[in-house]
């Protein structure tokens, strides 16, 4: 499908075309800039960098209901959720993630949880043009314009948006707002392309992560990790605004007789989550779950599924209270000698 | 939704029979369960070495390894250690009282690639358990294997599994076993002493042999290491891990010992494919 | 003011002792603004160690070290002093943890830094963006001066501090083996002022409020984990058997949990408001905080972590203590 162009002051129109889709977007809760629903007629400022909270947080909620239950009867509620999403805003490293996590949530058994929202789910992005010191995208094989995992790819050209259709859901979309849209000519087309260029330019910070999924196990037992994680507090901010992390728990709420079984967000820095019942912990300090984290997201994750599961959005760095750096860790990692 | 299946949906369970194994704070009970749904029970078919998430509606789940054979029919055994909170709640079922089960997960023990071999167990405590279902499936396919030896020791008579079935072995020609304590009692008339001491002292011979270790990770350590003294090799060597879970499925992330994930790719891994992996034995 | 050089002289001799493990300080960070807490062993790494505004860490979380690891067989525990530079709040963390009996005085080897305030990243990175290269920044009276690339700014310190800072009563170590500096001046005047606004409101317009900020919070826990105070090998918040208050994120849940974080704190909390500042989603948590510690100091007359002989408040009374709120 051709590229379209929709002049800024329509994109209320764009989003009442869309049905009854419900449209989230970046907007400030409190403080703070993630992903809420929005109504077409909403104000939205797309001047801001990344949301705090990424947009993980609506495929695959903070508390999700697995199934609720009733002892006087042997049949589990399960939930039922038939809502069709659209997620405007969505920067491409987080879009990245989102196709990154699809592999383990339909890895043998499916998520019927996340997987359904997925499909039900348009990913609209925002192409990147100013990016963060902190951002990385650049070296775990993303980009400012990246399409992976998008439908429909937004770049802001100033008086309009260029809308570049990448899936058949984003040109069902498009479809359905032609009224609105106009079709792009090949110089507004090349502008786009120039300014994501210049974008991926900007970005100042990286790392050469060629050859670390295989380094990685070579030093296991090295001293860096100790100098790595001796700061960390085990806050668990870190995992829990990243946009390819889905550890989990389950919970059983019990109310009387009734009650739910649900799942919430879970980090592998807490000292809690690898806690045997008998008392034994495998990873009992900072220390080890560092490396497993960092193991986690540049070897094992690799050796599974072929690819990095981090897409250099920066949060980590930008929210850790200590300024434990992944990219400072990584670069130890290179340097220190394999055993 | 509708369209998949939801592999977090347990089936109910109702317990036949249940009785306490052991007593102490480290007591261990014995379920034997059946599916109430027809469907279920007929199609479910688990493997020797495989597991099951048990537990109680409410309370939460617990990964347990399902401790019969897929060659007895009719019913699953589980038995649990009391530890923590969903382990503490499964010890007040009473026969009649139902559990949640869902399962069968992990891999389980080659039986197939082990035929012609002679099988050598070595438990300690609760880790006698997982090491039932094969130990009653050689047993039942008697014929496909050669020596069946079962070395196992617990920290004093009271603490020791499955003492019925010890005893109703005894005297049979195609099955050898030693038992031990840790410290003299009154009574007793088999080894005093720890299972890996013990395993030196029956000093079994590599020659065709598979072992299969489970127990607490001080004692498999050392039985690995004494394993290794017999000359044993890391192919021949097996042991089931077990690690902190949730999920079962491989989702949840918390079971993983490197890039393998317990729940997965185990609990059953060969010697040969832990060495390699520092992990595996914190 | 703290002179680095004086600084890095008393890190290298402190470092140097016989008797001293490690010393806990802050290093610039990887980037612009930040700072990370360091561990230094050898003289040589003093070289790194820096003290400015930036310097939000309170190093006090780190002597009540959480996590143990397990000793190898036949090793002894290291039993020498920690060295731990410390601020004006930092040290009551220490002083408090110390009547809470989780530390020994004969452990420590404190170094006292007076503080003029520290700086709020989240206004500074709005006011300074995109900075890469780590920048350096002094107290100056009633300003700040930043060492940008393009020349120095001075900023009103109530544009760039913490909001913690702006009413902080104990601006000077209250305990230390060495003082590096003079004393500063005392900015805050104890009017609670924040804590009185919000006691002017309805209880509907309260409740509405806290309603909305409990609702972002995504249990993430970096409340508790950075606070110094909260050093409870098993919390209460964690425990399964019972689970007094579930994982899952809604408006009873996430109340349950910070209302009862603010009274376990309630005359321990040393006001530093590492709470605040980590927290993901913004939650005003040194609200509830300063709440409680009013009420402390108005019907008890007493504020935490001042006395290290004092004892600690939940776990004592004076016979004299008013009764005019219970009876």
């Amino acid at each position: 499908m051709e590229r379209m162009k929709l002049g800024k002051e329509k994109l209320g129109d764009f989003f009442a075309k869309l049905g009854n889709k419900q449209i989230y977007a970046p907007q400030k809760v409190g403080e703070t800039l993630r992903f809420a629903p929005v109504a077409p007629e909403d104000e939205l400022d797309l001047e801001f960098s990344n949301t705090t909270v990424p947009p993980k947080s609506v495929l695959f909620p903070q508390t999700e209901t697995l199934y609720r239950y009733d002892l006087g009867s042997t049949d589990l509620n399960l939930p039922e959720d038939e809502v069709e999403r659209v997620l405007f805003g969505v920067r491409p490293c987080d879009a990245r993630a989102m196709s990154i996590v699809d592999h383990l949530f339909s890895w043998d058994f499916d998520d019927p949880y996340y997987l359904s929202k997925r499909e039900k789910t348009t990913i609209i992005g925002l192409a990147c043009l100013e990016p963060e010191v902190n951002c990385f995208c650049t070296s775990v094989g993303g980009g400012p314009a990246s399409t992976e995992g998008l439908d429909l790819l937004f770049t802001d050209l100033g008086e309009a948006f260029l809308l570049q259709p990448l899936t058949e859901k984003g040109e069902k979309l498009c479809r359905e707002a032609e009224d609105v849209l106009e079709q792009a000519t090949g110089e507004e087309g090349a502008s786009a392309e120039k300014l994501q260029q210049a974008a991926a330019e900007k970005i100042v910070r990286g790392v050469e992560t060629n050859g670390i999924a295989e380094k990685l196990p070579k030093i296991w037992d090295s001293p860096l990790w100790q100098d790595v994680s001796e700061a960390c507090l085990g806050c668990g901010t870190c995992t829990f605004l990243c946009p390819t992390c889905y550890c989990f728990d389950i919970q059983d709420e019990a109310e009387g007789l009734e009650g739910r079984r649900c799942r919430v967000w879970d980090s592998c820095m807490f000292s809690e989550y690898t806690l045997h019942a008998s008392g034994h912990n495998p990873r009992p300090t900072v220390r080890e779950r560092t490396r497993n984290r960092v193991n986690h997201k540049y070897s094992y994750f690799v050796e599974k599924f072929g690819i990095i599961a981090c897409v250099g959005c920066g949060r980590c760095i930008n929210l850790c209270p200590v300024n434990i750096d992944i990219l400072n860790i990584l670069s130890e990692v290179i340097k220190e000698e394999a055993i | 939704m509708k369209d998949y299946a939801n592999p977090y949906k347990p089936e109910i369970a109702t317990i036949e029979d249940t009785w306490q194994e052991t007593s102490g704070d480290r007591a261990i009970r014995t379920f034997k369960v059946v599916l109430d749904d027809d469907a279920a029970r007929e199609n479910w078919a688990h493997r020797p070495g495989q597991c099951a998430m048990i537990g109680i509606l409410g309370v939460g789940e617990s990964m347990i390894s399902i401790s019969s054979s897929p060659t007895e029919e009719g019913y699953l055994r589980f038995s649990v250690m009391r530890a923590g909170k969903v382990t503490q709640a499964l010890h007040e079922l009473e026969a009649g009282d139902k559990m949640t089960v869902r399962g069968p997960y992990g891999n389980s023990f080659p039986v197939d690639e082990w035929k012609g071999k002679n099988i050598l167990t070595i438990g300690g405590g609760i880790g006698q358990a997982p090491l039932r279902p094969i130990i009653e499936y050689v047993k039942a396919n008697r014929g496909d294997y050669e020596g069946l030896e079962l070395i196992y020791g617990a920290r004093t008579s009271e603490d020791l599994c499955f003492k019925d079935e010890f005893k109703a072995m005894e005297g049979r020609e195609d099955v050898k076993y030693h038992l031990s304590i840790d410290i003299e009692e009154e009574g007793w008339e088999y080894y005093v002493g720890f299972v890996p001491s013990l395993l030196m002292d029956v000093n079994p011979s590599p020659e065709n042999t598979i072992a299969i270790t489970c127990g607490p990770p001080v004692m498999i350590n050392f039985v690995l290491q004494n394993l290794k003294e017999l000359n044993f090799t890391d192919e021949q060597v097996y042991t089931t891990l077990e690690n902190r879970m949730k999920c079962g499925i491989g989702k949840c992330g918390r079971c993983n010992v490197a890039h393998l994930y317990v729940c997965k790719d185990g609990p059953v891994f060969s010697y040969a494919t832990l060495k390699s992996i520092p992990e595996a034995f914190a | 003011m703290v002179d680095l050089e004086k600084l890095r002289t008393v890190a290298k001799e402190t470092i140097s002792r016989d008797d001293i493990k490690y010393l806990i300080g802050w290093r610039q960070g990887t980037y612009g603004f930040r700072v990370s807490p360091c561990f230094v062993r050898e003289p040589g790494e003093a070289e790194q160690l820096i003290y400015s505004p930036l310097c939000t860490n309170n190093l006090a979380s780190y002597l009540i070290a959480m996590d143990k690891p397990p000793l190898p067989r036949g090793e002894k525990p290291d039993t020498r002093k920690v060295a731990v530079m410390v601020k004006g709040c930092d040290s009551r963390a220490v002083v408090q943890q110390m009547a809470e009996k989780g530390l020994e005085r004969e452990e420590l080897y404190i170094i006292g830094c007076p503080c003029e305030g520290v700086l709020d990243l989240k206004k500074v990175e709005a006011k300074f963006p995109h900075l890469l290269d780590p920048v350096t920044v002094q107290w100056n009276k009633d300003k700040i001066i930043f060492q940008l690339p393009e020349g120095a700014e001075e900023v009103p310190r109530e544009e760039v501090l913490a909001q913690e800072c702006l009413s902080c009563r104990d601006p000077n170590p209250v305990l230390a083996d060495i003082m590096l500096g003079e004393e500063v001046q005392v900015w805050g005047n104890g009017e609670y002022q924040d804590v009185q606004e919000m006691e002017a409101k309805s209880v509907e317009e309260r409740w509405s409020f806290w309603e909305d900020r409990f609702s972002s919070c995504i249990r993430c826990y970096s409340c508790r984990n950075v606070c110094p105070m909260c050093y409870c090998e098993d919390c209460v918040l964690d425990r399964l058997n019972p689970t007094w208050v579930y994982r899952s994120s809604n408006i009873s849940e996430n109340t349950a949990y910070h209302l009862a974080r603010a009274f376990h704190l309630a005359g321990r909390c040393v006001e530093c408001g590492e709470c605040e500042r980590v927290c993901p989603v913004d939650i005003p948590i040194m609200k509830l905080n300063k709440k409680l510690a009013k009420e402390v100091e108005e019907k008890y007359e007493f504020r935490p972590g001042l006395d290290p002989e004092a004892k600690p408040l939940q776990s004592s009374y004076r016979p004299d203590d008013k009764e005019d709120f219970i009876l």
